[in-house]
């Protein structure tokens, strides 16, 4: 809830003058498609049920997007307020602090409760443990890594003669429960199913 | 318009008919067509804003990422609808996204501007701007165009469907119609039929039949109803006519003679008023000229209110004196009793129309005897009381004086007669006593006689007897006209013969009655005397040897003429007159003992008669002596004058 409301909090921060000059244009675009994609994704009822609840769209990782989810951070997609959470990425766990452990647990949680996790390029290391982290939580995966697809990922941004592209991995899709619209997958640069090579591994 | 009135009902029901169809269905395709255009239209519209939602529906990822590529294929497949001119897209901030254009458009034009989520039909396009969507926002717009091909196609099918079903429905109208205007016509144009051929020939007994019960039944019974009647009518009328001909004649004939009359009546009125002027003018003129005095008073007042110039001279007033007064102040007052004079009131009472004599007074004061005939006249309502005034004051001292003359005359005729009468007694008398005497001398001297003495003794008595005669004329002649006898209606057939008889005429001479003698009135006596004075001196002059006398009668002139003819010694022409006169003998009394006053008795006996005697005469062949008594019985007023004047 704190974090939620720090999140909230966090972000305001950021002169919004200098949004869009600071943050790229790409990212600009990004964040648009992001908003957009969650009008062609259906999550499952379990998910995404009470219209009270806002779609929750996290972002792991050191956030690009900067001030681009500013003009936009009120709209509503399908009725529901759109909340962004920012979170740390996935630190190792090496000591269990108590109370990290159950930091470390309400952040999980709370990463799993979104619908979009955006997973930033920091977070490329770690990008199978994230992914996997919420692979069976309807969360729809979008990041903008290389081999974000083969990883498990579901949507993946490419960049194509300046232009922002995305590709569709269906089978991350299907596992994760998330629908996506065939005029999504239609747009995608590349659509795949594949079954993420370290799926047995984990 | 005029066109359509002059057509046969057959024609125009067809052509109302069909008009009607025409019209009906010509609307109908119309209202079809129409409604088809709009919905059609609709139609269009909807179609290609479904087709613009499907492409925004579809476009809608591309635009969200940004892949006018994809967007680009989507707009591709409009190229299926032929009709779509261009489609396009445009993002958020209205630049165009990407678009499609149809190969063969002529135009390729950009919409400046479009009304979100709208549509127009405009330049013959049809242009839909449907909103893309994505979650509840707008992120940009589809915008398609197609032209309006299809709708004209559609247009044109259903043009051609509506005209070719037109002509068909025509057809069969007009066909039907042809049928069926047979049951409106049809009793209309038998109608037409009769009515033309009623006028035309003028036949009323004519009737149209009944052929439907509508309306044209209904015509069709009133136009029966209508030539009975006319029929009826004209019947009466032609029945009128003729009898309105006898009147009109019968008529014309009575205003002829009525006018005829009329005219005679108004010429008549003229005349008669003509006549009245003129009798009026008489009246005035009369009555201002008249010798005699004209007053006219009221009969009631008295008043008088007119009188004439000799009424002025008779009185010796002024009309203006006379006028306005009352009627008594021209009578002396002896004649007057009370209000009125006597005569004007016996007058009014009831003398009217008689002559009554009166007295008048001058205004000098000379009274005047005067004889008043009076009238009532009524002008205008008024009685009037006319009275014309004759001084007879002159007559009646002429009167006096006649009265006093006959008076005198009688008494000198009586004078007269007495003395005629002693006269010839008194003379008588010595006569007897000479002829008395001298007879004594003859015979008692006879002896002392010579023949000379003798003689002259008889030619004594002879004379004595003469003047004995004479005496006796003289007597006999006074007598006639003294001694009064009665007429009588005296039968001279009878008579003559006793009076022949009487005069016994000697054998030589014969007297002939020729005549049948008519039945006279007259005193019977004298008429003897008459005939026997004749003829005794017929007898008497007889000179021839045998002698004729003949007595004749005939009518003349209201007279019976009688004449005594005989073959005697005749008479000069000169003695005509002479021998009636008294005394008078035409031969010395030597000769013919004649007292010479037969013929003046018998004269005056005719006369007293009222007739007349005269002779004719030849010497030495006869005479003729006839004398006249007329046949009507004299008055008595002109036997009386004769009388007196005979005496």
């Amino acid at each position: 809830m704190i974090v939620l409301a720090l999140a909230l909090f966090v972000t305001p921060f950021v002169p919004k003058v200098r949004a869009d000059s600071t943050v790229s244009r790409e990212y600009q675009v990004k964040a648009a498609f992001l908003y957009n994609f969650m009008n062609f994704v259906d999550w499952p009822e379990e998910k995404s049920s009470d219209s009270n609840e806002p779609i929750i769209v996290g972002i792991i990782g050191s956030d690009p997007f900067g001030g681009a989810f500013e003009p936009v951070k009120n709209k509503k997609v399908k009725g529901k307020n759109v909340v962004i959470r920012r979170f740390e990425g996935l630190k190792e766990q090496k000591e269990s602090d108590e109370k990290d452990q159950e930091e470390l647990n309400q952040e999980v949680e709370a990463i799993r409760e979104c619908h979009v996790l955006f997973i930033c390029r920091s977070e490329e290391k770690k990008l199978k443990k994230t992914i996997n982290l919420v692979k069976e939580n309807n969360v729809l995966t979008v990041s903008d890594i290389e081999g974000f697809l083969e990883a498990g990922g579901i949507i993946n941004f490419v960049m194509e003669d300046q232009k922002v592209r995305f590709e569709i991995n269906v089978t991350a899709a299907k596992r994760a429960k998330v629908k996506i619209r065939s005029q999504l997958l239609r747009l995608a640069k590349r659509v795949v199913e594949e079954e993420s090579s370290d799926e047995a591994k984990n | 318009m005029s066109i359509l009135q002059n057509m046969a009902i057959k024609h125009k029901l067809i052509l109302i008919i069909m008009l009607a169809c025409i019209t009906g269905l010509f609307l109908a395709g119309t209202a079809f067509i129409g409604w088809e255009r709009n919905t059609c239209r609709d139609g269009m519209m909807r179609n290609l804003s479904t087709q613009a939602e499907m492409i925004a529906e579809n476009c809608k990822a591309a635009l969200a990422f940004q892949d006018a590529q994809d967007a680009k294929e989507t707009l591709q497949a409009l190229h299926v609808e032929p009709s779509i001119v261009f489609g396009c897209v445009y993002n958020k901030e209205n630049r165009l996204f990407t678009s499609y254009y149809r190969d063969y458009a002529e135009i390729k034009v950009h919409p400046s501007k479009f009304q979100e989520g709208g549509f127009s039909f405009a330049d013959g396009f049809l242009t839909v701007f449907k909103p893309i969507v994505l979650d509840g926002q707008t992120i940009g717009t589809v915008c398609l165009r197609s032209d309006m091909s299809p709708m004209y196609a559609m247009l044109k099918r259903n043009i051609s469907i509506i005209l070719i079903v037109l002509f068909l429905s025509s057809l069969a109208a007009f066909l039907v119609s042809s049928r069926l205007q047979k049951v409106i016509s049809g009793p209309i144009l038998s109608l037409a039929e009769v009515a033309k051929a009623v006028s035309g020939k003028k036949d009323y007994s004519t009737r149209a039949i009944k052929q439907s019960n509508d309306e044209v039944g209904l015509l069709i019974d009133a136009f029966n109803e209508m030539l009975e009647q006319i029929q009826h009518r004209d019947l009466e009328l032609v029945d009128a006519k003729n009898q309105l001909e006898v009147r009109v004649e019968q008529r014309t004939a009575e205003l002829t003679t009525a006018n005829e009359q009329l005219t005679r009546e108004v010429a008549e009125r003229k005349r008669a008023e003509e006549q009245l002027r003129k009798a009026e003018e008489r009246y005035r003129t009369q009555f201002e000229g008249a010798l005699d005095a004209i007053f006219i008073a009221d009969a009631e007042t008295g008043i008088i209110t007119d009188c004439n110039p000799a009424a002025t001279r008779l009185v010796g007033r002024e009309k203006s004196e006379l006028v306005g007064q009352h009627q008594r102040i021209i009578h002396p007052p002896e004649v007057i009793a009370g209000e009125f004079s006597n005569s004007f009131k016996e007058h009014l009472r009831e003398k009217q129309g008689l002559t009554l004599d009166t007295q008048v007074i001058t205004k000098k004061g000379e009274i005047r005897d005067v004889a008043i005939k009076a009238n009532l006249l009524e002008i205008r309502g008024k009685k009037l009381l006319q009275g014309i005034f004759r001084d007879i004051t002159e007559h009646k001292k002429a009167e006096k004086r006649q009265g006093q003359l006959l008076d005198q005359l009688e008494k000198t005729n009586q004078e007269l007669k007495d003395f005629a009468h002693i006269v010839s007694h008194d003379l008588k008398a010595p006569l007897r006593g000479i002829n008395t005497l001298v007879k004594w001398i003859s015979s008692d001297y006879a002896d002392k006689f010579d023949e000379e003495g003798q003689e002259q003794m008889n030619l004594l008595l002879s004379r004595v007897d003469r003047m004995h005669n004479l005496i006796d004329g003289i007597l006999q002649y006074s007598r006639v006209g003294r001694v009064k006898e009665e007429k009588t209606q005296v039968n001279l057939n009878e008579l003559m013969p006793s009076i022949i008889d009487t005069l016994a005429p000697p054998e030589n001479i014969t007297i002939t009655v020729e005549d049948e003698l008519p039945m006279i009135e007259c005193e019977k006596t004298r008429i003897i005397q008459v005939f026997q004075n004749l003829l005794s001196n017929a007898i008497k002059y007889m000179d021839k040897p045998q002698g004729q006398i003949r007595v004749a009668c005939m009518e003349e002139d209201g007279c019976w003429k009688f004449s005594v003819a005989d073959n005697g010694p005749g008479i000069e022409e000169r003695y005509f007159e002479k021998i009636f006169q008294m005394f008078q003998t035409l031969r010395p009394r030597d000769e013919f003992e004649s007292t010479g006053v037969g013929l003046t008795v018998v004269k005056k006996i005719v006369e007293t008669h009222g007739g007349r005697i005269w002779v004719e005469s030849k010497v030495g062949e006869g005479s003729t002596f006839l004398f006249t008594v007329p046949k009507r019985r004299a008055s008595v007023e002109e036997e009386k004058l004769l009388v007196s004047l005979n005496a």
